[in-house]
């Protein structure tokens, strides 16, 4: 006995207001006549019906697997003939079946036609794909008939267009192993007919160990869990929820669990369901851990530690997170979340931006951050970017205006700018198409990929959807704005850009240096063609007619928009972005920060929204998304609401319902930290006390959390550690870019490499602190004021140096080559911070000499507490007190103890996980 | 690594990795891939060695040269005989004149990517690249289909390549060595061996320490794939750092100093040695790079330090392989991203020319000592049938006993073919 809902499904293709996903609306209209099945109408040999291309012949050979990727669906097709993959270009299919030079048809000798004869045929080696149908069947009927018909064509004009499709049911919610359903799929069409089309669709199971489905559309319950079951038809993507509770702790059955939030309620509901039980709220030292390094991507302090724990107020876990909310590395951490989906990367501005595009880039967006501005305002600064600050500045003014952000002295605020062009200026950017696929990827949470070249397999996406959209991109270009002033720049700026004497390097070098010393050069810049319709657009008429492309711009899912009612098409773009009902773009921010904190996206992977992939709690989505909306996208206010929940603050111990649950959050799961913070952990769980407040005080340039040397520099700086641990590039637009996953380079590297050992060990850490009044430590100067005086004549030689360089720079001015002249930059830019860190220590020196010396932990017990707290938030237990301790005695003396403990607490699965 | 998982506990690939083909079809799929996959198993060899001659080497001026074209074609070089009879090459090779039965030479190998990034992913990777995929090189392909000893990295590069994993993912990128030996030098890799001065006693009292202190997890270990592959690469490491086969393997140190000598000090030429000690302990699959051949002027002055270097590096490689019983076992093959434009440019130098360009092939019991393919007469392009680097990479692949046609999958879901358009040399395969 099963339970199961009957509703209406609307699969929302051409539906001109897009409802996301398969929005159920119950109904209770039986539908009027529904059109028997093909398989039934045409089981009879005398049946008049002439069959149509579209809506019987191509699905049924898409059924058949005839446009299967690996058979005439292939690229190359097969045998000299191919079909449209999956089967959804009727034009070009009717070409290769009727018209092609050996036509697949025969009118006239129906039965000799190849797509019948072939395919229906007993001889082996006749059909490369086999037999895929019987002489009488009525699928050799249905083509035949169609065939008999005179094979006709899809007209567009004529015949009625695809309006949505119902499956039932639409959730099915079984008791035991090997129950079947059959689904029952209809479609509707513009002039009202209504068909059973169950034998033309195709299905798919999400996850074959839950249920499985065959080609007629009957699942069959495989096991425990829940999953989704998609039905395909035309341009309809359904998917039908399936589940077999975990175990009989379902509805009444189910503990009383209090629902702390919203979040936790709905997430609850979804669990009673599935008899899946959530695990219990986690300790204040799990939880401390986990916010901070989710909240702000850095390690609590053992202070921190100590303190919170000592708190006993009922409201500090949320009085925590507010203040994680308000700490520099929260805004530091996020930008660089951001600019990961942005993609953010000098590497790809490297021609068509100032050298310091990308730190501009990444200050504006952290100045936004750190405000708080919302979300839909920072994406309209983006979105809606030109180059040029108002409408009326000239290029003369937009390169003055660029040259005062570039130069070294007192360089104007590039964050106060209103918009950030450099989204649109990347190189991986120039074309339509590459724009609207960022364009989707980055704001929408849809990946377009599949559409370019073929309807999207899981989605409603065709080629003509994809090409509609790409058409706001049409228009958005960059260039040298006003090329006879560019050379007078040039000129004036003495700068040799004949392309027979020196390389591009060499040019963007020697302009750079200009700009950096004040001198106005040429800058790239975005704008906005005038529309293709305008009147005198020469240059614009010669670049259509060779694109050979008018299109008018459509919205995914919605509406056209005319063109040449806007001088920016962006503008309609982004006011869609805003619509409350936009199906997208609230959902993917919110998802992605789901993902974020929980591991997985309510829709996983995260930024691939599309219809089959269906989320794994579709009300706790449709809350986020509406409440965020309603918040006026306020990113603080969607961090609260899931880091205060209980779901959030559940403990990583599972109990015999939830320990293979990964998709409906009933417990916490243990995560590789990601890159950058499984860096600066090491670096802060060894740091002393004045590196820790620099971290604290400025993460945006002291941490790898903050605006990082790879894709703020052009010269291929990379930090080994962060490459290793899988910090994305930011060239392709997708979230899987970044990697969190394991790898032996990984463990090699925190066990065996050397930056690892002289990060324990480096001076003025932790370690160095602590030993050196131990046994075991060779003596060196602990003496404060001594130690001020070495870096003072550090700073002192550092700056020596760095005068020298540019003193010999100066000298072979005009010599050097573009690459020297660039690691001569980079040199420059290095010993800068080289400085600054140093003058910070000095100043941290200072002041602790006047505070007099640190407190140092004193005994054993101390050390071990202190070492436990900065790796991993917490005390040791009596035990690993009690064994670190023994360690301690066995050693060979307690410097090598304390530091070989450091050494296997950074190496735990405990340190490197979040949990 | 898989994330997904659920009641049965076992490992369930993203569903969109399942497939929305539809079962039937998968299964007739497959069996007639299987079918059609036939190749003879030729799998002579079990590891690969991977020379990349960085920049585009001149095929002109070196496999394939063209005496008779015109002095602006043809350049300053002249071709010499070698032990096999017909098959002539550069002359500043003596060397490999002399052991030209050891290996194959591919011309009219050919494709049109003519910058350095693009062309050098299509050679080392088998595939021509595309935007919305990160093809997997081929020493990653190898390192995911070939099991090696658990303390010795499957893939190494020395000093690095620009391919890794591609989307199999980073457990299948290279270790990377990030420096080139060179003869009568201490030489470091990154993590390998003790570090910080620390001795083999000190490494193990660490590791039981760590043991000691890594237990919180221990009831949901089996159950979490991050947990218990952090547990599999600290297993992998240890032995990796403390195994004696690892450190001895990059410990150049102990190699015959007449070996060492007689494979020279050239940019590459002692890292082919090391390649040779990390075949011998195990790996399967170096990749060596020397990335000086993008000669867009001065040529000769240029070609005069580089092709000595390939002749003494690649022929004390083969002679060195072969006196250890492991040439039969190893493949080597040894190519640049493309070939050089065949009229010397105004500059005296030549520029970027994917559509000719050679591929130099050996050991991994192919079939050596012949010329395969033609360019034309001024070496434009290929004179007959074009051989495409799928076709070499696929060949590759098929002496390790590597089937092609396998399928592999994006984290998109993608399905992806090791090669789509592959065509084994059977020349090549004995």
């Amino acid at each position: 006995m099963r339970r199961t809902h009957f509703a209406l499904v609307a699969a929302c293709c051409l539906a001109p207001s897009l409802a996301f996903g398969a929005a159920i609306e119950k109904s209770s209209d039986v539908p009027a006549k529904v059109l028997p099945p093909a398989s039934i109408r045409f089981e009879s040999p005398d049946v008049k019906e002439v069959p149509s291309l579209q809506r019987h012949v191509l699905p049924l050979m898409g059924r058949l697997g005839c446009s299967g990727r690996a058979c005439h669906g292939s690229f190359q097709g097969q045998g000299g003939f191919r079909l449209s993959l999956f089967g959804y270009d009727f034009k070009t299919d009717f070409e290769a079946i009727v018209k092609s030079e050996t036509p697949r048809v025969d009118v006239k000798k129906p039965a000799e036609s190849m797509i019948l004869a072939k395919t229906s045929s007993d001889v082996e080696d006749e059909h490369g794909g086999g037999k895929r149908m019987e002489k009488n069947s009525w699928q050799y009927r249905l083509i035949s008939k169609w065939i008999e018909a005179g094979a006709p064509a899809v007209d567009e004009a004529k015949d009625p267009t695809f309006v949505k499709m119902e499956v039932r049911p639409t959730e099915i919610e079984y008791v035991k192993p090997g129950e079947t359903t059959q689904l029952h799929v209809v479609a509707h069409w513009s002039d009202g007919t209504i068909e059973d089309v169950t034998p033309l669709c195709r299905f798919q199971t999400n996850d074959d160990a839950v249920a499985k489905v065959d080609v007629n559309g009957v699942i069959t319950c495989v096991g425990k869990g829940d999953t989704h079951v998609v039905a395909f038809y035309d341009n309809g993507v359904v998917p039908v929820a399936v589940m077999l509770p975990v175990s009989d702790q379902v509805g009444p059955k189910y503990p009383n669990i209090p629902a702390k939030t919203k979040v936790d309620e709905l997430v609850l509901t979804k669990l009673k369901k599935i008899g899946v039980v959530a695990s219990d709220v986690c300790t204040d030292e799990e939880f401390l851990r986990r916010a901070s390094l989710d909240v702000t991507g850095v390690l609590p302090t053992a202070d921190e530690v100590r303190a919170f724990l000592a708190d006993k107020s009922p409201n500090k876990r949320a009085a925590k997170v507010d203040e994680l909310l308000s700490r520099p590395a929260y805004a530091a951490w996020w930008t660089t979340k951001l600019s990961d989906i942005l993609g953010n990367s000098e590497n790809q501005l490297r021609n068509s931006a100032p050298a310091k595009a990308g730190t501009h880039w990444y200050e504006w967006l952290h100045r936004r951050v750190a405000d708080n501005v919302h979300y839909d305002d920072i994406v309209e600064g983006i979105v809606l970017a030109v180059s040029r600050t108002s409408p009326d500045q000239d290029y003369l003014e937009y390169c003055q205006e660029m040259t005062s952000y570039v130069r070294d002295d007192k360089p104007a605020d590039f964050t106060a700018r209103e918009t950030m062009p450099y989204y649109w200026m990347r190189r991986n950017m120039r074309t339509s198409n590459e724009k609207a696929l960022s364009f989707s990827y980055a704001f929408l949470g849809v990946r377009l990929q599949c559409a370019e070249c073929h309807k999207h397999p899981f989605d409603q996406w065709s080629q003509y959807d994809f090409q509609h959209f790409t058409a706001f991109f049409d228009r958005i270009t960059s260039g040298t704005g006003d090329r006879e002033i560019a050379k007078e720049l040039i000129a004036k700026a003495g700068v040799e850009t004949d392309p027979k004497k020196v390389g591009g390097a060499k040019i963007r070098a020697d302009l750079d240096r200009v700009a950096r010393s004040g001198g106005v050069v040429p800058f790239s810049e975005l704008y906005v063609r005038a529309p293709k319709a305008a009147p005198k657009g020469k240059k614009d008429k010669s670049k259509v007619a060779a694109a050979g492309r008018v299109l008018t711009p459509k919205v995914l899912g919605g509406d056209e928009i005319v063109d040449q009612n806007y001088d920016d098409p962006r503008e309609p773009l982004m006011d869609w972005l805003r619509q409350k009902d936009n199906p997208y773009f609230a959902r993917a921010f919110v998802n992605r920060v789901w993902a974020h904190y929980f591991n997985v996206g309510i829709v996983e992977p995260a930024d691939d929204m599309n219809l089959a992939n269906a989320p794994s709690n579709r009300e706790l989505l449709d809350y986020l998304a509406a409440q965020f909306v309603e918040h006026d996208y306020d990113i603080k206010w969607l961090m609260r609401e899931i880091v205060n929940s209980d779901t959030y603050q559940r403990s990583w111990l599972t109990n015999s319902t939830n320990e293979f649950d990964l998709r409906n959050f009933s417990h916490a799961v243990p995560r590789r930290l990601p890159a950058e913070v499984v860096y600066d952990a090491v670096v802060s769980a060894t740091a002393g006390q004045s590196e820790l407040a620099r971290r604290a005080q400025d993460p945006v340039t002291n941490c790898a959390i903050g605006m990082s040397l790879s894709y703020t520099n052009r010269n291929n700086i990379n930090n080994y550690a962060l490459t290793v641990f899988g910090k994305p590039k930011r060239e392709t637009p997708c979230d899987c870019e970044r990697s969190n996953e394991p790898s032996l380079l990984q463990t090699v590297y925190l066990r065996n490499d050397q930056e690892m050992f002289r990060m324990i060990e480096r001076p003025n850490g932790w370690l160095d602190a602590v030993t050196a009044d131990l046994p075991g430590t060779q003596k060196k100067s602990s003496d404060p004021a001594a130690e001020l005086r070495n870096k003072e004549r550090e700073l002192a030689r550092m700056k020596e140096r760095l005068k020298e360089e540019t003193a010999k720079a100066k000298k072979n001015k005009g010599k050097v080559t573009a690459n020297e002249a660039q690691r001569l930059l980079a040199m420059k830019d290095r010993a800068k911070e080289k400085m600054a860190e140093l003058e910070a220590e000095i100043a941290a020196l200072q002041s602790a000499g006047d505070q007099g010396k640190q407190a140092k932990p004193q005994s054993t017990a101390e050390l071990i507490n202190e070492a436990y707290l900065r790796t991993f938030t917490r005390y040791p237990t009596k035990d690993e007190l009690a064994t670190a301790e023994e360690y301690m005695k066995t050693a060979e003396n307690p410097a090598t103890g304390i530091r070989d403990l450091v050494w296997a607490l950074l190496n735990t699965k405990e340190f490197v996980v979040n949990h | 690594m898989s994330q997904h998982r659920f009641c049965d506990g076992l490992k369930r690939r993203d569903f969109l990795k399942v497939g929305a083909l539809g079962a039937s079809l998968t299964l007739t799929d497959y069996l007639r891939l299987a079918k059609a996959g036939e190749v003879k198993s030729t799998a002579k060899a079990k590891a690969a060695i991977y020379i990349r001659l960085g920049g585009g080497p001149t095929h002109m001026d070196t496999f394939d040269m063209k005496p008779e074209a015109p002095v602006e074609y043809r350049g300053n070089l002249k071709p010499i005989k070698t032990n096999v009879p017909g098959m002539e090459i550069c002359e500043k090779f003596p060397l490999l004149a002399k052991c030209a039965d050891k290996f194959t030479i591919l011309r009219g190998v050919s494709h049109t990517l003519a910058a350095h990034e693009l062309g050098s992913k299509y050679l080392l990777t088998g595939n021509r690249p595309l935007p919305s995929i990160e093809f997997p090189s081929l020493g990653s392909i190898v390192s995911k289909e070939l099991a090696s000893p658990p303390d010795m990295p499957p893939f190494v590069a020395v000093p690095n390549t620009p391919q890794g994993g591609g989307f199999l993912g980073l457990q299948y990128g290279p270790f990377s060595t990030n420096a080139q030996p060179k003869q009568g030098q201490p030489f470091n890799v990154r993590g390998i061996g003790l570090q910080g001065g620390m001795t083999l006693t000190e490494v193990n009292r660490r590791e039981q320490l760590l043991a000691s202190v890594d237990n919180t997890f221990r009831s949901i270990e089996a159950k979490s794939d991050v947990l218990s592959g952090l547990d599999e690469f600290s297993e992998q490491a240890f032995a990796m750092i403390s195994s004696k086969r690892a450190r001895e393997a990059f410990d150049l140190g102990r190699e015959d100093p007449s070996v060492a000598k007689r494979f020279g000090d050239g940019e590459v030429n002692q890292s082919a040695l090391l390649a040779v000690r990390l075949i011998e302990a195990g790996a399967r699959f170096v990749t060596l790079t020397t990335g000086s051949w993008d000669m867009h002027n001065d040529i000769w002055t240029r070609l005069d330090k580089n092709l000595p270097m390939v002749d003494q590096t690649l022929s004390a490689l083969l002679m060195t392989l072969e006196e250890r019983g492991l040439l039969e076992s190893t493949a080597v093959i040894m190519t640049g991203e493309f070939g050089r434009t065949p009229k010397l440019n105004q500059r005296g130098g030549r520029d970027h020319w994917p559509r000719a360009m050679f591929v130099v092939m050996a050991g991994g019991g192919m079939k050596t000592g012949q010329v395969i393919g033609a360019s034309d007469d001024k070496g434009q392009g290929p004179a007959n049938e074009a051989i495409a680097p799928d076709d070499v990479a696929t060949t590759l692949l098929t002496t390790l006993g590597i089937d092609t046609r396998k399928e592999y999958h994006t984290n998109t879901g993608r399905p992806i073919m090791i090669s789509r358009d592959g065509k084994p040399i059977s020349k090549l395969l004995g």
